[in-house]
């Protein structure tokens, strides 16, 4: 049994590499299972047996790459950061491990992440925005700002990691700096709203009176 | 409307050393003004003074630019109105630029009649300022430019910064091996890029304004300004004008300069030895004796003089925060961004100065004229001369006077900045580009020792340091 799951681990990891290639090198709407499996050495209907889609099969690569962002976030830590330097380590440390997918990361999201299409649409793409929010309110709750994070916190916070990823994967400034700027400011946006929506609502109220 | 900004501008002190005073005095009128609790949020705070701020200087600003073309007709009038209106929501969205909107509101609250020269020169000497970066944002860049982050590259990197700079931010930390201290300078991301861009759109929409004929050079001096600021951004300039520096003095000169680690510096990230010491308002709280004060005066002369005529650099802002005063008694100068390099024709004519400086009448007109850049009719103007003349012998004196200068005397500034104002109030600005930074250095170096209440000998200094002997 144990030879199996390893050989199984190892089609799946080569699979993963001709897919990552093909991407990169050809495009992903350009490349279809077929080639992927071609690359991999293995029967076309075989590959249905790891992914159902190509897509989800893109999607697999980048919750990896995700994945192993969060290894690097939670390593770089110091613990002292405040709420919108931790959500900034949080998303840099992610994009960091998608530069190798920068090129085509635009398709994927576009097909598994999109907020347009429905949640059951992409297994893996919904599995890796409920981690992400995950995390998300875990972060907030440790800053105190709440421990139940309203839709509305969790919604702003989505279109703007969505946005994000969508500039940076067409960003053509020096090492994408305009990013830095933009996730910057963004997140500072954010951090405000979260945790100053009340105040405001109030002081604008009193300014009424 | 008018009585309430006045007010406002009034109750804002500034204090180009204390970074915090103006914003805690902002906050508090800012409470007081909308009589509701401000957003804490330290980004929309941020956005809030910053067009509150902008709101202010370009009251004084709309005002003071309709002065000039109150004379044009009505069409004329309507389509300066519309370049006016646009080149105003630029700059109140520029919020890099708040501490020099600010000054610029400061400077027209008290002089509404100044002119197009002048407002260039606020321009010219703007700090630009960036957001603050959280430590997280600052490893990136770091990466982006050296390839590794600051704890792979140094030991004990400091994660807050000890200063805010021009465009960035400087941290501390130390070299890997000798542990030797370093001040480690971050430009804050695309900010050059983005000043730059903010400049041209500026330009566009002020110069097609149609003002009197003092307008005219308005196009030369944003020109001078975008220069200074393309080097001012680049690093990697800083370094150049550092090493220059550094050469100029022996060790035993008391000056002292950073030295640059060129292998982790580069345009945007600017490595180079720390200076232990304190800037000028907190020596002074130590009491220091008159003997001590001079002797930091003689330095502070020194290092002007030894620079400007030794190695042809001009460091065109003497500001007090770039000098420290180090514990064993040396004087650390910082913040070679703004330096200006002479040219030939620069040297040429400031040796004629020089010269003039102990030259017959005749000898004195001339290097007056061609400091004015007059025309020959200008030349003959009585008053014009007279002003020129009283600013060049207030600058001079100094120099003239045999043995220690009293610097400290209380008419000596005053004088100096009384000249000054009256120039521009009856518009005598036109003069060469380089007066510009002359003055700045002038007025800045004097300004120094007048607060440092100095006795120098400026004059041995000065036979010993210039090039015409």
């Amino acid at each position: 049994m144990r030879v199996t799951r390893q050989t199984k681990e190892k089609t799946r990891q080569r699979i993963l590499k001709a897919a990552f290639d093909l991407f990169v090198g050809r495009g992903f709407y350009e490349t279809t299972t077929r080639d992927i499996a071609a690359k991999a050495r293995i029967a076309t209907g075989t590959l249905f047996n790891y992914f159902p889609t190509k897509e989800a099969l893109a999607m697999e690569i980048i919750a990896e790459a995700l994945e192993s962002g969060r290894d690097d976030y939670a390593k770089l830590r110091r613990g002292e950061e405040s709420l919108a330097e931790d959500l900034f380590l949080f998303i840099i440390t992610g994009l960091r491990k998608l530069e190798p997918h920068r090129t085509y990361l635009a398709s994927v999201v576009e097909t598994a992440l999109s907020p347009f299409t429905s949640s059951n649409n992409n297994r893996v793409g919904e599995q890796v925005r409920v981690d992400h929010l995950e995390q998300i309110a875990s972060l907030l709750a440790a800053h105190q700002v709440t421990d139940q994070p309203s839709f509305v916190v969790i919604h702003i916070y989505w279109a703007l990691y969505l946005g994000i990823l969508a500039f940076w994967s067409t960003d053509d400034s020096p090492n994408q700096e305009d990013t830095l700027v933009l996730l910057d400011h963004a997140l500072g946006l954010f951090v405000a709203s979260a945790t100053n929506s009340r105040s405001r609502l109030e002081a604008s109220h009193d300014g009424q009176h | 409307m008018t009585v309430n900004i006045n007010e406002l501008i009034k109750a804002i002190p500034w204090d180009d050393e204390a970074d915090e005073a103006p914003q805690q005095a902002l906050d508090q009128l800012l409470r007081k003004l909308a009589h509701k609790s401000l957003p804490t949020g330290a980004l929309n705070r941020f956005w809030v003074l910053g067009t509150l701020q902008a709101k202010i200087a370009a009251a004084y600003f709309v005002h003071w630019i309709r002065s000039w073309f109150a004379g044009l007709d009505e069409k004329e009038r309507r389509l300066n109105e519309t370049h006016l209106k646009a080149a105003l929501k630029l700059l109140g969205g520029m919020s890099y630029m708040r501490g020099a909107v600010m000054k610029l509101g400061q400077v027209l609250a008290n002089y509404p009649d100044v002119v197009p020269e002048q407002f260039a020169e606020i321009l010219g000497r703007l700090h630009f300022e960036a957001p603050p970066m959280h430590f997280s944002l600052l490893r990136e860049l770091f990466r982006n430019e050296l390839g590794s982050t600051p704890d792979e590259v140094f030991d004990d990197f400091e994660t807050e910064a000890f200063a805010a700079a021009s465009l960035g931010q400087v941290h501390r930390a130390r070299l890997k091996g000798t542990g030797r201290r370093v001040a480690v300078k971050i430009q804050y991301p695309n900010i050059a890029r983005t000043i730059r861009d903010d400049f041209r759109n500026m330009q566009a929409l002020v110069l097609p304004m149609r003002m009197s004929s003092d307008w005219d050079n308005l196009r030369e001096q944003f020109e001078g300004i975008r220069q200074m600021l393309d080097l001012e951004v680049d690093y990697e300039n800083e370094a150049r004008n550092m090493e220059i520096a550094l050469n100029a003095f022996e060790e035993h000169e008391e000056v002292v300069i950073p030295r640059v680690y060129r292998e982790f510096s580069t345009r945007r990230v600017l490595t180079m030895d720390y200076i232990d010491g304190v800037h000028l308002r907190h020596y002074l709280a130590t009491n220091p004796s008159q003997e001590e004060r001079d002797r930091y005066g003689h330095l502070i002369i020194l290092s002007s003089f030894r620079l400007s005529y030794g190695k042809d650099l001009l460091h065109a802002d003497p500001h007090p925060g770039n000098y420290f005063f180090m514990p064993d008694g040396r004087l650390g100068l910082i913040d070679f961004g703004s330096c200006c390099l002479y040219s030939k024709d620069d040297i040429d004519y400031m040796s004629e100065c020089e010269r003039a400086i102990e030259g017959s009448e005749e000898a004195i007109n001339k290097s007056l004229a061609r400091a004015g850049d007059l025309t020959p009719r200008q030349a003959a103007e009585k008053e014009r001369l007279r002003l020129f003349r009283e600013w060049a012998e207030w600058v001079w004196e100094p120099m003239r006077c045999e043995g220690p200068f009293d610097f400290g005397a209380p008419d000596y500034f005053q004088k100096g900045i009384q000249i000054y104002g009256d120039l521009l109030r009856r518009r005598f600005v036109r003069s060469l580009p380089l007066n510009v930074w002359l003055a700045k250095c002038f007025v800045g170096v004097r300004a120094l020792l007048a607060r440092l209440d100095a006795h120098v000998d400026m004059r041995t200094i000065w036979k010993q340091e210039t090039y015409v002997k």
